[in-house]
């Protein structure tokens, strides 16, 4: 009896072990969620650091994403113009570009963009705090640190994540369409071609490309908030920033394949 | 004055010890309003945890705290912020955010916990910058600042806006001649306005200071917290 209690108990370690992180990112997502469009939680403490954290996000990031829409923009959508063309099948342009650039491709980039820039200078920054006793004064001096840092950075990233996340798909598309244009087989106008993507796109896809970008945005935060105030005080950020990426990179390709696969 | 509620209040409160240590004594401790309490602490961990104590951060094995006349494990997360933002603290260790500035430092419990416009902020805490010996609210990032501005600035925080109970955990570190009247002069402000403090201390020079109007003189030990009134000065024949 004894040994198969030690059995379960080995078992509900482990279990709860691997579950614990993804459980915590569950709540904390959900919490943002629910207090996000509460007025009480938006102090002016908390407005300002939502105004510096969009902007660090937004502005940290807009070059990287305008250099990778545009690479993407070669790359994948003038090689799918010139092949589609070529094959004559130019009426399944908006359907590729909207399952492959708009559904799926964007989302991941603009996410990991986003982690690459915002979410490792946060976990930095949180795992800093945490083990300089920083979250103890905050706490003492009545500072909730999910309301002052995590609900606005969480937010920040959001927005963040949805208008790098458009402007990573017209760039894109922009590009395209002037190298197929350059190149003599792609004959529509830029907004023509932009307006055949959004013909393509159902009311799913209207749904599902700004709750992939918000959601990703948040995952980025609330993972960084996570690994950063839930680490050691002996540990360092050295050992801190790898496995805050792999974390959230592992969050960022769930959401995205969750929302692909219900929508 | 007599029948007004204790400001803080620790009735037996005993805090759960770190995991692999014992217990220490309960401790009782009645600070009524106006009340100075002088606590030497040779411990500056031993300081921090009765700080946390007295602010509701502590878990309790047993007893209550109470502040306001509000017990701190009755409270919900929102009612425990906003008491805690009446609450004055000069930390022992850390005292910064090492994000934001030292001026966003100073005035961020003020800012999240009140309504005053930052412009009436900020001229306070400008004053109060001066009165501790600062050229001005100071500026830079605390990294930027020498221990002594910092010091200065820890004070400012805990003097800023009007403070129900002020904790000084061990403020002046060696400065004793620069700060001391400036602390003095903010303390008894603050005590005039019917807040209560409660200063740690671990020097002797401060403890056997008999021009500090303490109104208890404790010694927080293992042994727990006990009257500790200095001796009578001797008598030359």
């Amino acid at each position: 009896m004894n040994g198969f209690r030690r059995f379960l108990q080995r078992l509900g370690r482990a279990v709860r072990t691997r579950t614990d992180f993804a459980l915590k990112l569950a709540a904390l997502t959900f919490a943002v969620l629910r207090d996000a469009p509460m007025p009480g939680m938006w102090r002016r403490t908390a407005r300002s650091e939502f105004s510096r954290s969009l902007r660090q996000s937004v502005g940290g990031a807009v070059g990287t994403i305008v250099v990778t829409a545009v690479l993407i923009g070669v790359a994948m959508i003038a090689q799918g113009l010139y092949w589609l063309t070529t094959a004559g099948q130019q009426s399944l342009v908006g359907t590729v570009l909207v399952t492959v650039l708009v559904r799926e491709l964007a989302p991941l980039l603009v996410g990991v963009i986003l982690l690459g820039r915002s979410g490792t200078v946060a976990l930095n920054e949180f795992g800093t705090m945490r083990g300089n006793g920083e979250e103890h004064v905050m706490q003492s001096l009545g500072l909730d640190p999910y309301q002052l840092l995590l609900l606005p950075r969480a937010v920040a990233y959001a927005l963040a994540s949805f208008t790098l996340g458009m402007v990573f798909v017209i760039v894109a598309i922009i590009t395209g369409h002037l190298l197929g244009s350059l190149a003599g087989y792609e004959r529509d106008t830029a907004l023509g071609l932009l307006s055949r993507v959004l013909s393509a796109m159902a009311w799913q896809d209207f749904a599902v490309f700004p709750a992939k970008l918000l959601l990703i945005g948040i995952l980025v935060a609330a993972s960084s908030y996570l690994t950063g105030f839930g680490a050691r005080r002996t540990d360092d950020v050295a050992h801190l920033l790898p496995l805050g990426f792999v974390r959230a990179i592992t969050a960022i390709l769930i959401c995205s394949l969750m929302l692909s696969l219900v929508a | 004055m007599a029948d007004a509620p204790a400001i803080l209040d620790l009735q037996q409160a005993e805090m759960a010890p770190p995991p692999g240590e014992h217990a220490e004594r309960p401790i009782t401790l009645r600070l009524m309003p106006g009340d100075f309490a002088l606590v030497e602490s040779r411990d500056t961990a031993r300081s921090s945890g009765f700080a946390d104590l007295c602010c509701g951060m502590a878990d309790l094995v047993s007893g209550s705290v109470g502040f306001l006349g509000q017990d701190w494990a009755l409270l919900d997360h929102q009612e425990t912020a906003m008491q805690r933002g009446r609450i004055g603290h000069v930390f022992a260790a850390t005292n910064w955010i090492h994000l934001l500035g030292v001026d966003d430092n100073i005035l961020l419990p003020q800012r999240h916990h009140t309504n005053r416009p930052d412009a009436a902020l900020r001229d306070e805490a400008a004053a109060l910058s001066v009165a501790f010996g600062l050229p001005g609210l100071p500026m830079g990032r605390p990294r930027d600042l020498s221990q002594a501005d910092l010091a200065r600035a820890a004070c400012v925080r805990a003097f800023l806006g009007r403070p129900a109970l002020l904790i000084l955990e061990h403020p002046l570190q060696t400065r004793f001649r620069d700060m001391m009247p400036a602390l003095l002069n903010a303390l008894a402000a603050a005590r005039d306005r019917g807040a209560v403090a409660i200063w740690l201390t671990g020097n002797d020079i401060v403890w056997r200071d008999r021009s500090l109007p303490a109104t208890h003189r404790l010694r927080l030990t293992a042994a727990g917290l006990a009257p500790a009134p200095l001796p009578n000065r001797m008598k030359i024949a």
